[in-house]
């Protein structure tokens, strides 16, 4: 039997302490492990943005993405206040950087993901210097490949890329992968949660890094 | 062309923002020289974005987002030049890591025939244990295992462990399974970026003498 996690709480109470942040159990696995399908209207809204600095489509995106952002950073280790913050300013920097969006290595939600990671990391850093590596880090993607605007379809095709690089990963190295790149769990925090030893999460985790290296290298077009 | 890349699952703590300071300095600092890592990283990224789409929400303000709107149009303010610490001298041909550019790192200091080496301060987190070493043609470390994770970015020159070689721009992580006795090559001096976790733990008395004038 497959197992996932699952949160005792229910996640969208703004007003929650930072102490009631969700604690994890072992419930049945459902499909849940695997990949949404994503909304191509998302990158519609995207392109309006970067074409047309269009409100309207930026004000969709921030109702889409920014719960999930604040979600992620709350989760993540940010106070209430710091993920709210955090994820507003992330979508100024979407706003002001849309031209620099480059749809052939990125998707919206990668880009917001990256930018808001970014964010707090500089945001940590900064308390004792003014130094930011944000866009010394995007220069540094440019130089790799200007910007290119792809078509939506070209987006779709490089989205499901990811979605079949991660559908091919089993159910526990998905797991693992979420638990310790996407939900920030150090590893001998997912060797309790998960009732194994902590060499075997280190050992599995590095062989899943791997394979999903393999996956995407070989999903790269 | 380098030939030693930090581990996958060291970059996937890295894409994922969560890497304690002396290890991330040194990843960013691979990243800079290795476009195979950046793209690896990219991907890793993407996967990120990929879970966001079906990770939990929390709501934001009521207010949030006409506070980002009514930022929208505001002049942009430009942040302050970082401060950019002057450095110790490195031979021509190599730079420091941009990684490195806010940190204060003191003049090389000798801690053996043909061995020097130099702290590298953190501001944002004096406790990060990250130094370099800089070793003479033909020399070599002290044979030593680590009590933690040891990872090396090489800068210049380059180093044979018995495991492999190590030139410019390639990464070795080293754990407490690894016994090994970096000589460089007769080539010319080594340089190398280092983060320790924990202490190294030498063979000789005199390299743990050397060891604890260093502070490791």
């Amino acid at each position: 039997m497959d197992a996932s996690l699952s949160h005792d709480s229910t996640p969208s109470q703004p007003e929650a302490a930072d102490d009631a942040r969700p604690r994890l159990r072992l419930v049945v696995a459902t499909n849940s492990m695997d990949p949404p399908e994503r909304d191509p209207q998302l990158d519609r809204w995207m392109v309006a943005v970067a074409m047309h600095h269009d409100r309207e489509a930026f004000a969709l995106l921030f109702k889409h993405f920014g719960p999930k952002l604040k979600g992620w950073l709350w989760r993540t280790g940010s106070s209430v206040e710091e993920a709210e913050e955090i994820a507003q300013d992330a979508f100024v920097n979407l706003w002001r950087k849309a031209s620099q969006f480059d749809a052939s290595r990125a998707n919206v939600g990668s880009w917001l993901f990256t930018i808001a990671r970014n964010l707090r990391i500089d945001r940590r850093r900064a308390i004792h210097d003014t130094w930011t590596s944000l866009d010394d880090r995007e220069a540094q993607d440019v130089a790799d490949g200007g910007p290119s605007q792809e078509d939506a379809v070209g987006q779709r095709q490089h989205d499901e890329r990811v979605r079949a690089a991660m559908s091919r990963l089993t159910d526990d190295q998905r797991q693992l992968v979420k638990l310790s790149f996407y939900e920030d769990m150090s590893h001998a925090r997912i060797a309790a949660e998960l009732k194994l030893p902590l060499g075997t999460v280190k050992t599995r985790l590095r062989r899943a890094a791997t394979l999903l290296r393999g996956l995407l290298q070989e999903c790269r077009p | 062309m380098i030939r030693h890349h930090p581990d996958d699952a060291l970059l996937l703590a890295h894409a994922g923002g969560s890497l304690p300071t002396g290890p991330a300095l040194l990843v960013e600092s691979h990243l800079e020289t290795c476009v195979r890592c950046r793209q690896v990283v990219r991907g890793f990224e993407q996967v990120g974005g990929q879970l966001l789409e079906s990770g939990d929400e929390q709501a934001l303000g009521d207010d949030a987002l006409a506070a980002v709107l009514s930022r929208l149009d505001q002049p942009i303010v430009v942040p302050p030049p970082p401060i950019v610490r002057p450095k110790p001298s490195l031979p021509e041909g190599t730079n420091w890591p941009r990684a490195l550019r806010h940190c204060q790192i003191s003049n090389w200091r000798p801690m053996g025939p043909g061995m020097r080496w130099s702290r590298v301060m953190v501001p944002y987190d004096p406790s990060a244990n990250v130094l370099l070493l800089r070793i003479g043609a033909g020399k070599c470390l002290p044979q030593h295992t680590h009590t933690g994770t040891e990872l090396t970015q090489v800068l210049h020159g380059s180093f044979d462990d018995g495991r492999a070689v190590f030139g410019p721009g390639d990464f070795d992580e080293a754990d407490t399974d690894v016994l090994h006795q970096p000589v460089v090559q007769a080539q010319g001096e080594c340089i190398c970026l280092a983060a320790v976790d924990g202490r190294l733990v030498f063979d000789s008395w005199i390299a743990r003498l050397a060891s604890a004038v260093v502070g490791l």
